[in-house]
């Protein structure tokens, strides 16, 4: 966690919930866990906005809490620092749903991301009254949810311990893991009833099951999309076909997010598989070559382990990361210092350890611009310099060492994912001082919209709701549309950037033993 | 009669290659006395037919190849021909001034003059090092300089061209991008595509040289160079055969341009000193404005 993260991790939450959101979030940021005096103390604000605080963060699954070790009715809170990020992946979590379930699968995820967590009832009557798809029934909105909880994407939340021992004491949760995806019972004609006025949410049954979505879920189908991209780019469309074959395979035996390799597979069930799936016809020809071609690629994703069942086969998420992850690397360095900077990332990047001479006549390049080059790269981070002393030089002379360019690949990740943070982090900032610099415009095109709106329903004339809208001049409908256009660039860099950013964690995921945000089952 | 005596002994020697010493020219000719002997034998060192070598506590007389010895003209003088040796065992690394000066032990001024004059004479030449600008080195004149000296291929006078070496390497991966566009279009299978797509250095080779864009004469190991720096630039992959060899293919990045250089920040070049306050902030940015209008 970094100082730029923290900066990001502050931004995001004042843009969705505000400052005392953020200040309360900043507070438990910089510590590991906090008791709510603490925070007060340190925030400045009252008890109860700060508990009012907490409570948000809580239901949004940000925060945690836990009994302190020395007194049980004490309870200390803790920042999940890694889901804050998630909170600008909504949009790419709702578009997922949408691609995979249709409009109604998008507006409960919709719903379940505005609200963090809710009952299913709950949900499923916030989308029907919310309406916008009005010829959908109940139970096909039923349907749906159910189906996106036997895909994992939508978990339940651990079920409150009602405990005898009083109510003083701080609320446990009870885990269990077999009971994460198991189908809650929803009464349709209590919703409808509710619907009606009859009745109300208290009554349902499933009022102690509180549901929320399964960031992983998503963050697993947005890896493999990423390996699949790589594959089709690389090695065209069929062998991307396969690789989406062998990657569902791998899931029946394999936890999704084990760190460096998957469990095996054979070459048998593959086959199987895709005669049974695919009506490829090229590819269950070639089958057998596709997977030679994967395995032998420089990239590393697939690993032969083995004979056993006409080859046995292992997906190297060590490897793809860490091939991807440069590929990323190497163009950002490409785009910043040229070509030539990269092409000596690179040299240096195979020879692992190299001396500055070596490395001019290995990448060919004129001694001068390799060693502005060089020094720029190191400066910057993007590489590291490794000093071997020689024994024996005793102060009289000059000093006897070698300088040794090299990669300490992590570190250049971990600089690069600052840099990314940092990044998103001006971007929202300049987002909202473009927003506040342009306040007045902006609410007043609001207000004229709506006062057309109105106009129009009430039937007002043509020429009288043109009047109006000419009050807007066009000096501040050209500002208006500059603004606009600067917010809809930035909005979309965002969304760009975070691309990025997901690689380099998937990187410190697979690659390193550094803690990251995927737990098994959070 | 002293010349004759050098003819005789001359002979003698050369009959023994790995050399005589004054044992063998004793019993070889033990009709000739010894002060004869020591004067033909000085002769023959004057007109540098022979040199003497040191055995232990014996001395050897050895016979100098005639080849050489035609190399330096007959009125070179004492001086001269030691600088010359110097020189001719320096082979076609060339040697240092300085080096010269402490193997023959003469003075600068005097080396200077003598080296100037083997130059006007075309027996030496003086061929500047690729390595350090400034260093002059001396090898005999109709040698050819070394690669670590003039650089090989890829320097002209000192000067690393890069133009050339650029062209070469656009060449090149235009050759491994063709070679893969033809794979393309048959359709026999991902194997058989990738096979066809690779290329070896001689395949490069044959198809740089028809081009006839080079002036300078390129060998395998050459181009060998050159492939290298179009796989580090990214453009293409090294794969190593069963024999050894290697053969390239050209390749797509896995990757598309990431989201970080699509906006300023991933570029900046003062992202460091980047903070909410100061001169450099994400509010008062110029690349920003840029970008954003």
């Amino acid at each position: 966690m970094s100082a730029d993260y923290a900066d990001l991790c502050s931004a995001i939450l004042e843009q969705c919930f505000g400052k005392v959101v953020q200040s309360v979030a900043d507070c438990l940021f910089s510590a590991t866990t906090r008791t709510l005096s603490q925070i007060v103390s340190s925030t400045n604000f009252s008890r109860k906005e700060v508990g009012l605080a907490l409570s948000v963060l809580i239901k949004f699954r940000l925060v945690n809490f836990e009994p302190s070790k020395s007194n049980a009715y004490l309870p200390e809170y803790s920042l999940r620092r890694e889901d804050v990020i998630c909170l600008l992946r909504y949009s790419r979590y709702i578009h997922l749903v949408q691609s995979k379930y249709g409009n109604v699968g998008a507006s409960i995820a919709e719903e379940l991301l505005n609200s963090g967590s809710d009952t299913a009832t709950s949900i499923l009557l916030k989308c029907l009254s919310n309406g916008e798809n009005k010829s959908e029934t109940a139970e096909s909105y039923k349907n749906i949810l159910l189906k996106m909880i036997a895909d994992h994407y939508i978990i339940k939340s651990p079920e409150l311990i009602t405990s005898e021992e009083g109510d003083d004491l701080v609320p446990r949760f009870l885990t269990n893991e077999c009971d994460f995806f198991v189908p809650p019972i929803i009464d349709l004609q209590l919703l409808a009833k509710i619907q009606k006025g009859e009745s109300t949410l208290s009554n349902a049954q499933d009022s102690a099951m509180v549901w929320h979505l399964n960031y992983d879920r998503f963050h697993q189908e947005f890896r493999d999309d990423i390996m699949k991209i790589a594959i089709e780019r690389k090695l065209g469309e069929n062998a991307a076909e396969c690789f989406r074959f062998i990657l569902n395979i791998m899931y029946n035996t394999t936890d999704p997010w084990q760190r460096r390799v998957s469990n095996q597979v054979t070459y048998v069930e593959i086959k199987q598989t895709i005669e049974r799936k695919s009506n490829n016809l090229d590819l269950l020809k070639h089958l057998d070559q596709y997977i030679a071609l994967i395995t032998d690629d420089s990239l590393g994703f697939l690993r032969k382990v083995g004979d056993m069942g006409g080859g046995q086969y292992v997906v190297d998420m060590e490897s793809s990361f860490e091939s991807l992850a440069f590929a990323c690397v190497e163009s950002v360095i490409t785009e910043r210092f040229g070509s030539k900077a990269a092409r000596i990332f690179r040299v240096i990047r195979f020879k692992k350890f190299i001396e500055q001479e070596d490395l001019q006549k290995e990448a060919m390049i004129p001694a001068k611009e390799a060693k502005s080059l060089a020094y720029n790269l190191f400066q910057e981070q993007f590489i590291h310099v490794k000093v071997i002393k020689k024994a024996g030089g005793g102060g009289s002379g000059p000093a006897k060492a070698f300088y040794l360019f090299q990669i300490k690949t992590k570190d250049t990740v971990r600089m690069l994912l600052d840099v990314c943070y940092k990044a998103l982090y001006n971007i929202i900032r300049r987002s909202n001082f473009e927003k506040s610099e342009h306040k007045g415009l902006i609410e007043k095109s609001q207000r004229l919209d709506s006062i057309v709106e109105t106009m129009k329903e009430r039937g007002e004339s043509e020429d009288y709701i043109a009047e109006i809208v000419e009050t807007f001049t066009p000096p501040e409908c050209e500002i208006l549309n500059k603004v606009k256009h600067r917010i809809k660039t930035l909005s979309k860099a965002e969304l760009t950037l975070d691309d990025t950013i997901f690689l380099l964690q998937m990187y410190q995921h697979h690659c390193t033993t550094l803690p990251t945000g995927i737990q098994k089952f959070k | 009669m002293a010349a004759e005596v050098a003819q005789l002994l001359l002979s003698v020697i050369q009959g023994i290659p790995g050399g005589a010493t004054n044992d063998d020219l004793t019993k070889a000719l033990s009709d000739m006395p010894a002060a004869t002997r020591v004067e033909g034998l000085n002769i023959l060192l004057q007109q540098g037919g022979i040199e003497v070598l040191k055995k232990g506590e014996k001395l050897i007389y050895r016979a100098k190849d005639p080849q050489k010895k035609s190399a330096l003209p007959k009125d070179a003088d004492n001086e001269e021909k030691i600088v010359y040796s110097i020189v001719e065992e320096g082979g076609n690394k060339g040697i240092w001034i300085r080096d010269i000066r402490i193997k023959s032990n003469l003075n600068m001024t005097q080396l200077n003059k003598i080296l100037k004059n083997l130059e006007t004479k075309k027996l030496i030449k003086a061929v500047k090092s690729v390595n350090a600008s400034k260093k002059k080195v001396y090898m005999l004149y109709n040698l050819e300089a070394d690669r670590s000296v003039t650089g090989g291929a890829w320097y002209q006078d000192q000067d690393f061209e890069v133009e050339f070496v650029d062209v070469l390497n656009q060449q090149c991966l235009r050759f491994l991008q063709m070679k893969r566009e033809t794979a393309e279009k048959k359709r026999d299978g991902p194997l058989a595509f990738k096979q066809m797509s690779c290329c070896s250095v001689k395949d490069v080779h044959k198809f740089i040289s028809d081009l006839g864009i080079s002036k300078v004469n390129l060998d395998e190991d050459d181009l060998e160079t050159i492939l290298k720096t179009v796989v580090y630039d990214g453009n293409a992959e090294r794969i190593l055969q069963s024999d050894g060899a290697y053969v390239y293919r050209a390749v797509n990045m896995p990757l598309p341009a990431p989201g970080l250089v699509q906006m300023p920040c991933g570029i900046c070049p003062v992202i460091k000193n980047c903070s909410d306050c100061g001169d450099v902030t994400a509010i008062n940015c110029q690349y920003m404005k840029d970008w954003l209008d």
